[in-house]
């Protein structure tokens, strides 16, 4: 049995229309699931235990179940305790964003605490105020920290978003399986959507590695 | 015009339940080195931090150059650019050139063009004797060059004070005297200083007295010379003990 190239050229527009939904999953995730992050980061370092707690079980509970039980449980269980059915898409933006949240958060939680006391203590030593110390020591610092660690995690998200499968969204991977269903070319149709990953991922890491390898060089890490 | 730069007056404070300074009363009059020295753990470095503020008190009061750290009207944020503080570990911006974190502050908070503070910091550079590491970052100078970028940093904001809090403990021993002679040279010019240090050679060259502190309280006051020959209590001849 030859390759055959021409079950993909045929489909091509109906599998991109696929990436474009797992595009804009993924956007949606990264942007809700970043900003989200960042406050849920702020609340682990809290010293204030209404605050501290309620987060970190949030975390701990969300870290510890797989994505795909979450997903599951957004598209099923949420529409019986809001009384209202949720599409496909709508459903796994809240299940990404929630799940992914957890993660970022960590992230952002570690690039908070790795700035030292003295460092700031130093910067407020010259006079500078509270938002100046932010706006141009510790988020500048705790950003370039972070940033390897969150294309890394925005990489992972990215290919998490293929699990959407499961509740039949109709991203990339359940289109190639709709294909696979009418064709029979599994070996071509999932070796392109491999690629494709392969392909973004890729480009993804070498980004995530040039910025890790400047801001070592610069002791920034 | 008084002629005292820092007055603490029943200075106490606590971490939770542990009392780190005692009932601290002491005055640093204008131009005076101090060196603040004693085991660690006796309260120098939070004492220090008590001066600018970083470290809240509870109890008394300090006053930089007749503003009260405990009126509620005192902005911190002004006071501390009467005062300038150098670090232990240096505390450079990593990501800013030495130019750049010399001149961050002069332009953010007293509103110097680029120019002006550039200008500025070319000369403190010349001054602490590295002039052609202006556009480096810190991760390419050696511990000794990051704390003389440090000690521009501070004076770039022409403070009136500085406080010095173990500047040479992080450095290697080669690097120790080009920090000390920066810090010497600028005692000698009349700047107000309060340094935490057990550099002995330094306190015996430019300080006008040094205070021995142990357990959060204030334990001798006194010159070079009483305190090294003639230290009145048990605890401040065990400490020479230990680190002559």
């Amino acid at each position: 049995m030859a390759f055959d190239y021409q079950v993909i050229v045929e489909y091509l527009p109906f599998l991109l229309g696929g990436l474009l939904v797992t595009f804009k999953l993924a956007g949606l995730a990264l942007a809700g699931g970043i900003f989200l992050g960042m406050l849920v980061g702020l609340g682990r370092i809290s010293t204030i235990n209404w605050i501290y707690y309620p987060v970190s079980a949030y975390v701990n509970f969300l870290r510890n179940i797989p994505l795909i039980i979450i997903i599951f449980w957004v598209y099923f269980i949420l529409p019986i305790i809001v009384g209202k059915n949720l599409n496909p898409f709508v459903s796994s933006v809240i299940a990404f964003i929630i799940f992914e949240a957890t993660y970022f958060g960590e992230i952002f939680r570690a690039g908070y605490q790795s700035i030292s006391k003295d460092m700031v203590g130093s910067a407020y030593a010259t006079g500078l105020t509270y938002w100046q110390v932010a706006r141009y020591v510790t988020i500048p610092i705790a950003f370039r920290r972070m940033l390897p660690s969150l294309i890394t995690q925005s990489i992972i998200t990215f290919q998490d978003t293929s699990l959407a499968f499961v509740i039949g969204l109709h991203e990339f991977v359940t289109r190639a399986n709709i294909v696979n269903n009418l064709e029979y070319r599994s070996i071509e149709i999932y070796s392109f959507v491999a690629v494709v990953f392969l392909v973004l991922c890729y480009i993804g890491s070498r980004i995530s590695l040039h910025f890790e390898t400047k801001y070592r060089r610069a002791n920034v890490l | 015009m008084s002629d005292v730069m820092i007055d603490i007056k029943g200075l106490s404070k606590w971490f939770g339940d542990f009392k780190v300074l005692s009932n601290i009363n002491e005055t640093v009059k204008k131009g005076q080195t101090i060196v603040l020295c004693g085991p660690s753990g006796s309260g120098k470095s939070t004492l220090l931090r008590c001066i600018n503020g970083l470290e809240p008190f509870q109890e008394g009061d300090v006053t930089v150059d007749g503003t009260s750290l405990r009126n509620s009207k005192t902005n911190l944020n002004t006071l501390r650019q009467k005062i300038g503080m150098v670090f232990q570990r240096f505390e450079l911006y990593p990501h800013m050139t030495a130019m750049e974190n010399i001149t961050l502050a002069p332009r953010k908070v007293r509103n110097l063009s680029r120019q002006e503070a550039n200008a500025k910091a070319r000369e403190l550079l010349e001054r602490v004797g590295i002039p052609e590491k202006a556009d480096d970052h810190p991760a390419n100078l050696s511990g000794g060059q990051q704390q003389r970028v440090a000690i521009a940093r501070a004076l770039a904001m022409e403070p009136k004070a500085m406080l010095f809090d173990e500047p040479t403990s992080a450095l290697d021993p080669e690097m120790i005297k080009e920090v000390l002679d920066v810090m010497i040279a600028l005692a000698k010019d009349g700047m107000t200083m309060v340094c935490v240090t057990h550099e002995m050679g330094f306190a015996r060259e430019v300080a006008d007295e040094i205070i021995f502190m142990d357990q959060g309280a204030i334990v001798e006051r006194g010159s070079y010379h009483e305190f090294f020959n003639n230290p009145q209590s048990d605890r401040a001849k065990d400490f020479l003990e230990h680190i002559l």
